[in-house]
């Protein structure tokens, strides 16, 4: 911050740091105190300053509108990105609390030209009497004056923030100065002088010659302007400045002549020429930028202010565009060993998927069937397995086996097995395991099984079969466990159904393209990874939503009409969007999550078909950072060899029998390995019928593309 | 004749108070060190009422003797708001010896009250001898005890001093011997308020201990007092420096007191901060560019919790965001 003197902000701001989301990210980091400043500003101990949709103040709540900040980041001017985020956020706050102009009185006889009859009594809102005394053009000279004055007096005890508006206020001159008219430039020249922003004599240098002149004979004006503490002052001061400009010839003068029409058109231009002037200066505000935009940011506080509770069912989609931005940037982001970075959305799968659980739940049953999963089977063959990572389990709570110090009273009733005593900690599960499932809507694709014309959507079905006997076999054997799908798409929430997920989605985007243009894809279309069961739950409180989600998965045909027939009681299953993932992202991400779970051996089993949209080269990096930390990671393709570049160990299936056998098998082997590797080399490991899968052997990259 | 001291209403309300100072006698066998013990006035304290405040009680019970009511005065604000400093220039005034006694957790019943010891009788036996413990010491002269950090006490600390603080007004040795407190004693303490924070160890005053003080609170010294107590002691400070040490300490200190914890500091800016450390900062980067920068960094940030950083920052930004062009001290 030291240096700020010597950095220009466009310099040294990559494009992506004037992405809105890292705009917000900035700006979450000033929040806090922003907050506070506002509570002193108004006086009111339990304001709250929110970010949202559309500014607007009401008595306990300011909410900006995160989409206000953004310009300030695109200027070239000698400021931090740390204290444009606060200048920002606290022009916005002055602003929506300095302005009121609901007051009605009688509008001021010397507002009028002196020949003018003398007004009626009728009370008048401030900018219906500026209207009549002064038309657009008064007007617009006003909020330029008031903009300016709210501004020097609102940040009196914050000249350091004031100090910023200054440096990007400046910095617009030049430019400003270069390509506007007469008009523009004593608009933008009073606007400067009220705010204090720039001595006199320096703007006057930059000021074409008739604008400079008029500035002088209007400094008496913007100086009481400057010191006015009512609006009503500050129009009547606009007033005046529009007779120095008429004057000096920056405005027409009012003809007999001139036809209704044609003054209308005129005035609407002098309006114009003088927002235009300011504009290329001043931050926006909305709520003093015309009477238009005031009129709507008082209209939209006013039925903030009426909004009681949560926001009800039918509101959805008001402000998703903003939450949209809200939620991207509040996501944690990725680094990839490449260096590059990105956000990834993390979000619970929607629990609504539960309504599908009693026809998942039969099919499971019948599809392990069908496909041979024998759970039983399975766990006959990883009983030594079970057994022993049991017994390793109880041991680990006392050092070498040491006897419960309640041994004996745990004996005496009966309980031997818990003659070890378990300590509830992070370590004592030792083992956890990772799948993570490629859910993009190629997974759902018919897929050749039996014969050339037995074709089924059994991707994605397959491998929440797979991950299911794998949870349950996990549960089993105290191995945590975690199952998370991934895609590319528009984020479903915890608590979606297929109609407020598609409401949201479509708000979002139209609400989006309009505020952001072509980031609005960026911002739509985000790397989700949806957490499925989490290694700190007890799998059985997943069950429901992932028999519903593997029913959804094995007839989507049957589920899309479902959804459509009664989309508020049916998941969201239109979230499966076909667009390409990035499954590096994803694969970091488990990974540190395993990571966190502190189990010495970890194992991540990956299932794609392979449509990944990052690069070959970076997926197979990933890949290996992860395996150098220590964990096993298995890459299972589906129908798809492109897993065989990419991981270290990996197979490719073609059937969903093969599928959920190189699951558990993979599995297997890792957990057995990693026993050896931390000295439990037993009997039960040596014997047996050990089947250990060569294909599980890891490759380096060498050797891989031999 | 005994001297006399007048404490004048900084408010200019109330009339100015004329009070007797205390005497430390020959008669008191460790006089000598008592003397000492009296504080020498601080020529750049500024006076923001209490003194005052405390000059009236004491009015009040010279005035009355036989009223026999029990007011022992304590100071409750934040750290660094300057309660002890107020105490001992109270002191200072009235001619007492100072003892300030603070009542961490860690303080034991006998090291305030004191215990038997073991002592060499120098032809290789032992004898064993009471020794006094803090309190005790002090009480057996005029003094002016401050109990700091009150609420921080320990159970046991505050029962072996519930007899000093009620009508019984004594304290009994385990050696039998009676402790009465003298006429010349005056008892004062200072706590953190525990509602808001957390100070290490503290805990709401027990009720029936609580029961025997006046309790006074203290806030932080307004923008105006920060800057005349900075004038004062740096006379030749700038006074844009002065301007900008006063603003950033009244926002954070305002940020500390915020509701919310989302929009709070845990650390306030002290007066040791904005008086002791800021100024040497000053003083040690006066040739560099921004000193007021350097200052900020090297004596406020490192005092900051991590994530109070931001905020500071923040806070920084708005107040400030480039310090003084100027060197801080003419002269
Ligand atoms: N009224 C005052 N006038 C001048 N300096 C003061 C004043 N009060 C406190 N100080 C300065 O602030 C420092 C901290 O005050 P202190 O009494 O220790 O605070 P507290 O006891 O509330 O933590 C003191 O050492 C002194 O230098
Ligand atoms: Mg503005």
């Amino acid at each position: 911050m030291a240096q700020s003197n010597t950095s220009i902000l466009s310099e040294i701001l990559a494009p992506e740091e004037r992405a809105i989301e890292s705009v917000v990210g900035r700006y979450q980091r000033v929040a806090g105190a922003v907050a506070r400043f506002a509570r002193s500003l108004t006086g009111r101990e339990d304001l709250r300053v929110v970010l949202g949709a559309g500014s607007k103040s009401s008595d306990n709540e300011i909410v900006i509108d995160p989409g206000l900040f953004q310009s300030a980041y695109g200027r070239r001017a000698p400021v931090t990105p740390e204290e444009t985020a606060l200048a920002s956020a606290l022009h916005e706050v002055v602003h929506l609390v300095s302005t009121d102009l609901e007051e009605r009185r009688p509008l001021p006889i010397e507002w009028l030209p002196k020949d003018a009859e003398p007004p009626g009594d009728q009370e008048l809102m401030l900018l219906e009497a500026l209207d009549q005394a002064g038309g657009l053009p008064a007007e617009a000279l006003f909020f330029a004056l008031e903009d300016a004055r709210q501004e020097l007096q609102g940040l009196i005890v914050y000249p350091g923030a004031r100090s910023v508006l200054a440096d990007l206020y400046r910095a617009a001159i030049p430019e400003a100065a270069a390509n506007t008219g007469a008009l523009s430039q004593f608009a933008l020249a009073a606007f400067l002088l009220t705010g204090g922003y720039i001595e006199r004599e320096i703007l006057e240098k930059r000021l074409d010659s008739r604008a400079a002149g008029a500035l002088s004979d209007a400094t008496p004006f913007i100086e009481a302007a400057a010191a006015a503490t009512d609006p009503w002052d500050v129009a009547g001061l606009a007033l005046q400045l529009l007779v120095v400009a008429r004057m000096h010839n920056l405005v027409a003068s009012a003809s007999a002549q001139e036809s209704v029409q044609h003054k209308k058109l005129r005035e609407e231009a002098e309006q114009e020429a003088i927002a235009e002037g300011v504009d290329r200066i001043r931050l926006h505000s909305p709520i003093v930028q015309d009477s238009e935009s005031y009129d709507e940011t008082r209209k939209a506080s006013e039925a903030r202010a009426a909004e009681t509770g949560r926001q009800a069912e039918a509101e959805v989609g008001a402000n998703e565009g903003t939450d949209q931005i809200l939620r991207v940037s509040q996501s944690p982001t990725i680094y990839l060993p490449s260096g590059q970075g990105g956000k990834l959305l993390v979000a619970r799968i929607p629990t609504s998927f539960r309504t599908f659980a009693p026809e998942g739940r039969a099919a499971i049953r019948q599809a392990s069937k069908k496909w041979k999963v024998d759970s039983r089977h399975i766990a006959g063959e990883l009983h030594p397995l079970f057994i022993a990572n049991q017994r390793r389990g109880l041991r680990s709570g006392y050092d070498a086996g040491d006897l419960s110090p309640h041994a004996a009273l745990l004996l005496g009733a009966g309980l031997y097995e818990r003659m070890f005593e378990r300590r509830a900690s992070s370590t004592r599960r030792s083992y956890a395991v990772s799948v993570l499932v490629d859910a993009s809507a190629s997974m759902l694709q018919p897929r050749r099984l039996a014969g050339p014309s037995d074709r089924q959507p059994w991707g994605l079905a397959a491998a929440i079969l797979g991950a299911w006997t794998l949870a349950a076999m996990c549960d089993q054997l105290q191995v945590s466990f975690e199952v998370s799908l991934f895609n590319r798409s528009f984020a479903a929430q915890i608590d979606d159904n297929e109609w407020s997920y598609g409401k949201r989605k479509n708000s979002a985007t139209a609400e989006l393209r309009q505020s952001q243009g072509s980031a609005a894809d960026r911002l739509t279309s985000t790397v989700n990874h949806y957490l499925l069961s989490t290694f700190d739950e007890p799998w059985r409180r997943c069950q429901d939503v992932m028999a519903g989600l593997f029913w959804a998965a094995a007839s989507p045909a049957e589920a899309t009409k479902a959804a459509r027939r009664e989309a508020r009681q049916t998941p969201p299953v239109s979230m499966f969007e076909k667009a390409a993932n990035v499954d590096e992202f994803n694969i970091t991400y488990a990974a540190q999550r395993l990571a966190a779970s502190r189990a010495e051996v970890r194992v991540l089993v990956v299932l794609a078909d392979g449509m990944t949209r990052g690069s070959v080269d970076s997926l197979a990096g990933a890949v290996e950072v992860v395996e150098q930390s220590g964990t096993t990671v298995l890459g299972i393709g589906i129908g798809d060899d492109t897993v065989e570049a990419t991981y270290g160990r990996s197979k490719v299936v073609a059937r969903p029998d093969e599928l959920t056998e190189a699951m558990v098998d993979g599995v297997r082997m890792s957990l057995r390995r990693g026993l050896a590797m931390f000295g439990h080399d037993t009997w039960w490991m040596r014997s047996g019928r050990d089947r250990q899968n060569q294909s599980w052997t890891r490759k380096t990259k060498e050797t891989r593309n031999a | 004749m005994p001297d006399k001291v007048t404490f004048e209403d900084p408010s200019g309300e109330g009339p100015p108070i004329t009070l007797d100072t205390f005497k430390v006698g020959t008669g008191i066998s460790d006089h000598k060190l008592r003397r000492k013990k009296i504080p020498a006035p601080d020529p750049y304290y500024l006076d923001m009422g209490m003194l005052y405040r405390f000059a009236q009680v004491e009015k009040v019970r010279r005035e009355n003797p036989k009223d026999e009511v029990v007011l022992h005065l304590a100071v409750r604000g934040h750290m660094g708001t300057g309660k002890d400093h107020d105490i001992e220039q109270f002191a200072s005034l009235m001619r007492l010896p100072y003892y300030r006694i603070p009542l961490t957790g860690e303080v034991r019943d006998i090291t305030l009250l004191g215990s038997v010891k073991l002592h060499g009788d120098g032809m290789g036996g032992t004898e064993s001898r009471w020794e006094d413990g803090d309190i005790t010491r002090a009480l057996r002269g005029p003094a002016l005890v401050n109990l700091s950090e009150l609420n921080a006490a320990g159970a046991e600390t505050l029962f072996a001093l519930h007899g000093l603080m009620d009508r019984y007004q004594a304290i009994d040795l385990p050696t039998g011997e009676h402790i009465q407190l003298r006429d010349d004693v005056r008892l004062f303490g200072t706590m953190n308020p525990t509602d808001l924070r957390d100070y290490a160890g503290t805990q709401n005053l027990n009720k029936a201990f609580a029961d025997r003080w006046v309790i006074w609170e203290k806030s932080f010294p307004d923008g105006d007092q920060v800057i005349a107590m900075l004038v004062t002691r740096y006379p030749t400070l700038e006074p844009e420096y002065v301007d900008a040490l006063s603003r950033l300490a009244t926002e954070v200190n305002e940020s500390f007191l915020a509701s919310d914890s989302g929009s709070r500091v845990e650390t306030p800016m002290s007066l040791r901060t904005v008086l002791d450390r800021m100024p040497a900062g000053l003083r040690m980067f006066t040739a560099s560019q921004d000193p007021l920068r350097r200052a900020w960094e090297t004596m406020v940030l490192p005092h900051v919790d991590a994530y109070d950083v931001d905020h500071y920052e923040t806070v920084w930004n708005a107040c400030v965001r480039k310090g003084p062009k100027i060197a801080p001290y003419n002269g």
